[in-house]
């Protein structure tokens, strides 16, 4: 493989190969030898998806790059997608790990060269131009007619408010899988005998303040673990589609009972506040909104991490 | 010494050929089974070992990378600044700062994880758990993808990069493009460069070896230098200038008198004042090339001018190494590489210059000391006008010259034969050779065979020497003889007192005897039982008879030793009688209690009786009385010390010879084998002690007992 910095910097001391080329040219069968190659190496493709081996050494490198391009180059190769779609059909699938790895990249490879010939296609086939009709843009035998419109101009702090109020609970997750107390809590044991039951240990994600003191542990009946505390959450913004890791500020509400709310807990569908004076936003009146909704759409405690929606 | 091998850095694996790699290792190299019964410890122990696994081996293969890639600010300055030019080190330093970004996050990722894996309350939980540790580790790595990629690239045209040692003896080769500085190298080593009519045909260093004063020179090509601003220089020129700057070299700036190259020789004196602050220190040679298209003596004054001036430029470097001012050889050169005209002058005037240049630096360095302490070399002082030559005896230079004269005198067997008339003609004789104390023998004819029978089986060549021998031996032996006679019978005794004597004799003879025997049967070891005196010696008779003898009464004694046998069963458990008066002595009288005795066992019987030692009881583990008794006796002859009856065992060491049929025939017939035995032994101890246990070889014969003299002596 020639490097790019070898082309620039031409033929390094130990380019043996390419000096002997440069010298005395190509072998009389060179060409003759990499067109069989090429041809040959759909054959072997085919052959490995059938059957990878357990332990295949050449199951990232399906020949060279360029044999791609050279496919795709060419709008009429239509023989040779057919050829994969039949070998698809009569494929048996490869077995194990690195069969469904090779499946899967086969597919993505697959499905972006079929895009690639359709977006070829697409160019060369005829087909009416329909132009998008225009805002606003009236008929011409609507064109003598008046319009009406709203006499009445809603102030924007208004509209803004009847849009709050009509979505305030209106949730990405408007429905959640209720979760029973045995689930969320691991009753503890104490006592000498280890007789009493009346300790309770939180197995869910939960937030806890800063300011946070533990109680002495005689007094101590719900123990949130400081393995299972989170202070930070990957918010998405819906409408700018990016993610911010925030800080929580604290549970809004959790769905299942407001002492789960109470102790912080954090589930699926919990809505947590969370610190936005990052994302730069500014309410009507201009002010900087530093605190702002979201809610929790994954399990916490099973992922690691707090994913949110925030809700705008 | 740092070795500048970039060729072993590992292959960094693209982004997912790296994440598909170390995924599967985790598949393979841990455990893959597990089910929803195991206890919950069980569980969170198996994932968190695939995590903790991922991890290690995603840190192990990162590290690497980190660390086989050379520092930059590490390596030697020359390497330092060509990886800079080539790769540029920002770029370089970025994509290794990633690496080990991304080592520490996943380091991070799989602390965290760890963490909460041990809160992990089901199969399922811990599973979704490694899932996204493992996810998480791998999308750190997919963001690295185009620093990996590029490092690839990098590793791959390092390892292709000529191995330059920069503390080497060094030629470095510079000029304007196309002045025939590829040419040259090619003349003077194996380095097979590409040359072609245009610039720039080289585009990177070139290194080849040559050789000079037996030592090995490292030629470099440099890539042609252009007359411009330093910073419009392009990568290729940089590597020349690179080169320069960093290497301790000989420098040889070519120039293309000819102009065929394309830049007048203007341009090129332009280009030499403009880097000459790169020759500072260096032993500069200015090489005039093509000489084959245009002479030197031929161009124009003021090209010549400016040839001189570069001249009397690099004379300079020549007055810094401290040469002289007048020595001006070796600074300009002419040469063609077309017909290879001055071509060595200019390989051995630079490798000349080079190597003194060197030595001389060494010579002042601290270091010279430390080998210059290991140096003597001793010139005495004459301490007057006096010659004084080796001193070499008259007779040694005779025997010398005698020895050497000799050598070439002496005459072969192949010499003979030639003034006889060849080979085939003449035939050796094997027989002049031979040591005969005579010489007329030589030519004896000798039969093989006489009267059926090979003569060479015969032949003892020291017979006579042995016979004399013997006949001193016998000489020996008859003299102590004599001499034995004459001490025993020399003085005069009566019959009486001859008979006393032996009778005193042989007694003394019976004492030692008796003590040796005693001697040898020490306290511990076992006695001869009785049955084994087969001679019964020791009877009570003879004790009673010999009693008698001395006038003593033997009965009492008799009595006791027979009573004794007896009575030692009895004496065990023998009581005094309580009731009978006090009489407790048990003594020797005439009258034995007997009646009394019994009676006294009997009541003392049915008084106390302890266990029989056959009886079982609960706790001791035995079955029933017959399993103890065993047992008992088992453990008894255990402890029992072994009687070995008389016999010889492995450890005894009375004697050496076993046999009398082992010993010289001498010694046999004097007295039984048995007493020549053990002086033999006695013998040997001594003569051991005396010579060393060297003495003991195999070799040991018995000739040192030839001399019956030495026997007796040691008999007494």
């Amino acid at each position: 493989m020639v490097s790019l910095l070898s082309v620039m910097l031409g033929l390094p001391q130990g380019d043996y190969i390419e000096l002997h080329r440069k010298r005395h040219g190509y072998r009389h069968d060179h060409f003759e030898r990499k067109r069989k190659k090429e041809a040959r190496e759909v054959h072997k493709r085919s052959a490995i998806a059938q059957k990878v081996p357990p332990s295949s050494p050449v199951v990232h490198s399906f020949g060279p790059p360029g044999s791609y391009v050279f496919l795709l180059g060419f709008d009429d190769d239509y023989e040779l997608c057919i050829h994969f779609r039949c070998t698809l059909n009569r494929c048996v699938q490869a077995l194990g790990i690195k069969g469904k790895m090779f499946a899967k990249k086969r597919y993505a490879e697959k499905a972006l060269m079929k895009k690639t010939l359709a977006m070829h296609e697409e160019s060369t086939s005829r087909r009416k131009v329909d132009d998008d009709v225009q805002d606003g843009a009236v008929p011409a035998y609507l064109l003598d007619r008046e319009n009406t419109t709203r006499a009445k101009v809603l102030s924007n702090t208004i509209k803004q408010k009847r849009k709050e109020k009509a979505g305030k609970w209106d949730v990405p997750l408007p429905k959640v899988r209720p979760v029973a107390e045995d689930e969320m809590f691991k009753v503890m044991r104490s006592g000498k005998r280890r007789t009493k039951q009346w300790k309770r240990m939180v197995t869910k994600a939960t937030f806890v303040g800063p300011s946070f003191t533990r109680k002495p542990p005689k007094y101590e009946r719900f123990i949130r673990p400081s393995g299972l505390r989170f202070n930070k959450a990957h918010v998405t913004h819906p409408e700018l589609k990016a993610t911010f890791n925030l800080e929580i500020i604290g549970v809004k509400k959790n769905p299942n009972g407001p002492m789960y709310t109470s102790l912080g807990v954090m589930t699926k569908g919990t809505i947590i506040e969370v610190n936005v004076s990052e994302l730069g936003l500014v309410t009507p009146a201009g002010k900087v909104v530093w605190g702002k909704y979201a809610q929790v759409t994954n399990n916490p405690e099973n992922d690691g991490c707090v994913n949110a929606v925030l809700l705008v | 010494m740092v070795q500048y091998n970039f060729k072993k850095i590992t292959v960094v694996p693209p982004g997912k050929d790296f994440i598909d790699i170390i995924l599967s290792r985790t598949q393979r190299q841990t455990p893959t089974v597990v089910h929803k019964g195991y206890a919950i410890s069980r569980l969170r122990q198996f994932y968190m070992r695939k995590v903790k696994y991922t991890q290690q081996n995603f840190h192990e293969k990162l590290s690497t990378i980190i660390e086989e890639f050379p520092r930059l600010d590490d390596i030697h300055p020359f390497y330092g600044d060509l990886l800079h030019v080539l790769y540029n080190k920002d770029h370089y330093k970025l994509a290794l700062g990633q690496v080990n970004t991304a080592r520490n996050l996943i380091s991070k990722i799989a602390k965290d994880y760890v963490k909460l894996l041990k809160y992990g309350d089901s199969l399922y939980r811990c599973k979704s758990l490694k899932v996204a540790a493992l996810g998480r580790m791998c999308t750190v790595i997919k963001r690295i993808g185009p620093s990996l990629a590029y490092l690839e690239q990098i590793r791959q045209h390092m390892a292709r990069l000529p191995s330059i040692d920069p503390n080497t003896r060094t030629v470095l080769i510079c000029g304007y493009p196309n002045v025939g500085k590829s040419s040259f190298i090619n003349k003077i080593t194996r380095a097979d460069v590409d040359v072609q009519p245009y610039a720039f045909t080289t585009k990177s260093l070139f290194v080849g070896h040559t050789d000079y004063k037996y030592l090995r020179y490292q030629v470099i090509d440099t890539p042609g230098i252009l007359d411009r601003p330093f910073e419009d220089r392009n990568i290729i020129e940089m590597c020349s200038i690179t080169a320069l700057a960093h290497l301790r070299a000989a420098v040889l700036f070519f120039l293309d008198v000819s102009g065929s190259c394309g830049y007048s020789i203007a341009q090129q004196a332009a280009l030499f004042h403009s880097i000459k602050s790169l020759f500072m220190n260096k032993p500069l040679i200015i090489v005039c090339n093509k000489t084959d298209l245009q002479p030197l003596e031929g161009i124009s004054e003021e090209d010549m001018k400016l040839v001189m001036e570069m001249k009397a430029e690099a004379m300079k470097t020549v007055l810094g190494q401290g040469g002289e001012p007048t020595n001006d050889e070796g600074v300009l050169l002419t040469m063609s590489t077309l017909t290879e005209d001055g071509v060595i002058a200019v390989k051995n005037a630079a490798c000349e210059r080079l190597l003194n240049q060197r030595v001389e630096i060494k010579m002042k360095s601290k270091k010279i000391n430390d080998c210059l302490n290991r140096f003597h070399v001793a010139l005495p002082k004459p301490r007057d006008q006096k010659e004084r030559p080796p001193c070499i005896p008259q007779a040694v230079m005779e025997a010398r010259a005698k020895e050497a004269a000799e050598k070439e005198k002496r005459k072969t067997e192949k010499d003979i034969e030639n003034e006889n008339g060849g080979a085939g003609v003449y035939s050796a004789s094997l027989k002049k050779h031979y040591i005969l104390s005579n010489e007329e023998w030589k030519e004896d004819i000798m039969p093989e065979i006489l009267d059926g029978h090979n003569v060479a089986d015969f032949i003892d060549p020291d017979i006579l020497l042995r016979l004399e021998e013997l006949e001193r031996e016998e000489g020996l032996r008859q003299a102590v003889e004599e001499d034995d006679d004459f001490e025993m019978d020399g003085k005069e005794l009566t019959s009486e007192e001859q008979e006393a004597l032996a009778e005193i004799r042989k007694k003394k003879s019976l004492l030692i005897q008796q003590h040796r025997i005693k001697k040898s049967t020490a306290e511990s070891r076992p006695i001869v039982p009785r049955k084994f005196d087969k001679n019964k010696e020791f009877t009570t008779k003879r004790m009673g008879r010999q009693l008698s003898v001395l006038g003593l009464d033997p009965s009492l004694a008799i009595n006791r030793a027979r009573s004794r046998s007896l009575s030692r069963k009895g004496r065990k458990r023998e009581r005094s009688p309580a009731y009978d008066g006090g009489d407790a002595m048990d003594v020797d009288v005439d009258t034995p209690k007997k009646k009394l005795r019994a009676r006294s066992r009997s009541l003392s019987l049915s008084r106390s009786r302890s266990r029989p030692p056959s009886e079982v009881t609960p706790g001791e583990g035995f079955k029933d009385s017959a399993q103890k008794v065993k047992a008992i006796k088992l453990g008894k002859k255990s402890v029992k010390m072994r009687n070995k009856d008389a016999r010889n065992g492995r450890g005894s060491n009375n004697d050496v010879l076993q046999s009398s049929r082992q010993l010289p025939k001498f010694a046999r017939s004097y007295g039984g084998s048995s007493s020549i035995r053990f002086f033999i032994r006695r013998f040997m101890v001594a003569a051991s002690k005396e010579a060393g246990n060297a003495f003991w070889s195999d070799k040991f014969t018995f000739t040192s007992f030839s001399l019956p003299g030495y026997m007796l002596f040691w008999q007494f």
